[in-house]
């Protein structure tokens, strides 16, 4: 196994740059990674114990792949594949497949890597590659949006590197184990980078305009994988060491409701989904113990929901109102919408169940309320208008019912959910949003101010945060 | 008192990133925290001792190399990513002659 796992790690890389030298083989030699990808997560998830690697002796990279891999691994893989699929007719040149699947690539050495400095490497090639894909239409606004977004990363990423140097520095060695052991500081710097870099709370407020800003397909890919790169990490770190579980679930549940209630107020569709990545990533560090699931729920979701806003008639939420859409996007608009509120017979129930089963008394408040919020701000997109023609781009239907399919199947991870309390209980909470909707929601035109979006304030919050975690880690 | 010096470093940078308004002048402020953060390996590693560490006739006091490695990686990327910065600056540039980052943000934000 783990000659095949450092096979699987090389291939994305050495197939990437291969791209660019054949170019007409592009599309098929993309699509073969994703699939390869596919059957190793699958693997991972059904393998009984975790391969543990140590490459080049102490100070080399080591490595872990265990169930929660998986998870990762498999959303990553299918989220790839639906976007090759969705580019596929789209005269889309190689350079931007050779984008794509080195984000794969490195996004997959996040998901297995176990120590800091591969970490580190995984990470800053995730923001080189992202930066390309969000500029590839060339555009100014492109650029500069790509541009913050890789100032704000990198910034992040040297606080991230003196933290990793400090656990050095008490360990001798960059282990993610060590983490135990480091002082408080170098907890609250790598808590910095890493909660900067997924985009959560305060610090992940760079996103709405990176994820909603970006082109179709590159933002299906930014908030189905790209942010979880930040959370896995972290998850690992709550998995390993039983001092930092609280904090991590803490910003798991201050980021839900961050998130969500920029998202109940919110009007162009792209951005409400974008700040739904926030406050859906709140849920998957809410119980870390069995992120894994919700990762996978939440990645396959969030970027169909992506890919059919992209080929709505209109972003304006307003707008869409007084525009019919075909009956065949609106049924998949409403499944996504209906498995990210958690509705049964998705999986997104089976997420949800399994994430509420696992949270610690003072988080069930908090989070009862985050999923009212994702029922309301989901009402907005159930209740559009249905009958008008349809006007998707090809290639659209391959990836939706891949990411769709993928959900139904998704259900067998987790059947003991079915059960009638807890079908009870996710009805009530979609009803009560649902009402909300109707009696409040619909009628309100609340603009919440974007200031803390600003790029220097996203910078200055850096430091806020840095204090803020480093009282925690005190604590 | 080097550490010192080198987080005074790395805080100058990170405080240019927010005051200067210019973009060529946060990227540079950029660099500057990221030479003090290369500051803080090489200062680490040399606790042990000064030495490179090739084997002498007689034991003498090693800098740690592990830390050296691990930063060269950590400069190499640095400076890609400067250089990907920069070009993109170079291309803003044409629509924004002055850089300025809060004008560049207005007439980019929706």
């Amino acid at each position: 196994m783990s000659s095949v796992t450092l096979v699987w790690i090389a291939l994305p890389f050495f197939i990437g740059f291969s791209i660019y030298l054949l170019p007409k083989l592009d599309r098929w030699l993309a699509i073969a990674i994703p699939i390869f990808s596919t059957a190793y997560g699958l693997q991972r998830i059904f393998a009984p114990s975790p391969l543990d690697l140590q490459l080049l002796g102490n100070f080399g990279v080591t490595l872990l792949s265990d169930t929660l891999s998986g998870y990762f691994i498999l959303t990553n893989a299918l989220v790839t594949a639906a976007v090759l699929l969705y580019c596929w007719q789209r005269q889309k040149s190689a350079f931007f497949y050779m984008q794509t699947i080195l984000l794969h690539g490195s996004v997959n050495a996040v998901f297995i890597c176990a120590d800091f400095i591969s970490l580190y490497v995984a990470l800053e090639v995730i923001g080189v590659v992202a930066f390309l894909l969000i500029a590839y239409p060339r555009t100014e606004r492109s650029i500069w949006v790509g541009l913050r977004y890789l100032f704000i990363s990198n910034t992040a990423m040297l606080f991230y590197l003196i933290g990793a140097l400090l656990v050095y520095q008490a360990t001798h060695s960059f282990a993610f184990a060590g983490l135990g052991q480091a002082p408080t500081e170098a907890v609250a710097l790598i808590f910095l980078g890493l909660l900067t870099k997924g985009g959560i709370f305060v610090s992940g407020l760079w996103l709405p305009l990176t994820h909603s800003e970006s082109e179709t397909p590159v933002s299906a890919m930014l908030s189905g994988v790209v942010v979880k790169t930040g959370v896995f990490p972290l998850i690992r770190f709550a998995l390993m060491v039983p001092e930092l579980d609280p904090i991590v679930r803490l910003f798991g549940v201050g980021t839900a409701l961050l998130g969500v209630g920029y998202a109940v107020f919110e009007k162009d569709s792209k951005r409400m989904l974008a700040f739904h990545t926030v406050s859906q990533l709140g849920f998957v560090l809410a119980a870390p113990e069995v992120g894994g699931f919700y990762a996978l729920t939440h990645g396959l979701v969030k970027s169909a929901l992506f890919l059919i806003a992209g080929n709505l008639p209109s972003r304006n939420l307003k707008e869409l109102q007084k525009i019919p859409l075909s009956i065949s996007v609106w049924g998949a608009l409403a499944i996504a919408s209906f498995s990210i509120s958690g509705l049964p017979l998705l999986s997104g129930f089976g997420a949800k169940v399994l994430t509420m089963k696992a949270l610690l008394p003072w988080q069930v408040i908090g989070m009862n309320l985050a999923a009212v919020g994702t029922a309301i701000s989901f009402a907005k997109f159930i209740f559009l208008p249905r009958g008008g023609e349809e006007t998707v781009k090809p290639g659209f239907w391959p990836a939706i019912l891949l990411l769709l399919g993928g959900l139904v199947l998704a259900n067998v991870v987790y059947l003991d959910a079915y059960t009638m309390a807890n079908a009870v209980k996710s009805l009530g909470t979609v009803c009560v949003g649902w009402l909300i909707y109707w009696v409040a929601v619909r009628r309100l035109t609340l603009k919440l101010p974007r200031v803390a979006e600003e790029f220097e304030h996203l910078i200055g919050s850096m430091s806020i945060v840095l204090t803020l975690l480093f009282w925690m880690a005190l604590a | 008192m080097l550490e010192a010096f080198v987080f005074a470093t790395v805080l100058l940078g990170f405080f240019g990133i927010i005051l200067k308004k210019n973009l060529i002048m946060k990227i540079l402020s950029m660099d500057v925290m990221s030479t003090g953060v290369i500051a803080y390996y090489v200062l680490v590693s040399s606790r042990s001792g000064l030495f490179t560490p090739i084997a002498y006739k007689e034991p003498v006091a090693y800098a740690d190399p592990v830390p050296q490695a691990v930063i060269l990686t950590a400069i190499v990327i640095g400076f890609s990513i400067q250089a990907l910065m920069l070009v993109g600056v170079m291309k803003l540039s044409r629509e924004h002659p002055t850089l300025e980052a809060n004008e560049i943000e207005k007439s980019y934000t929706p």
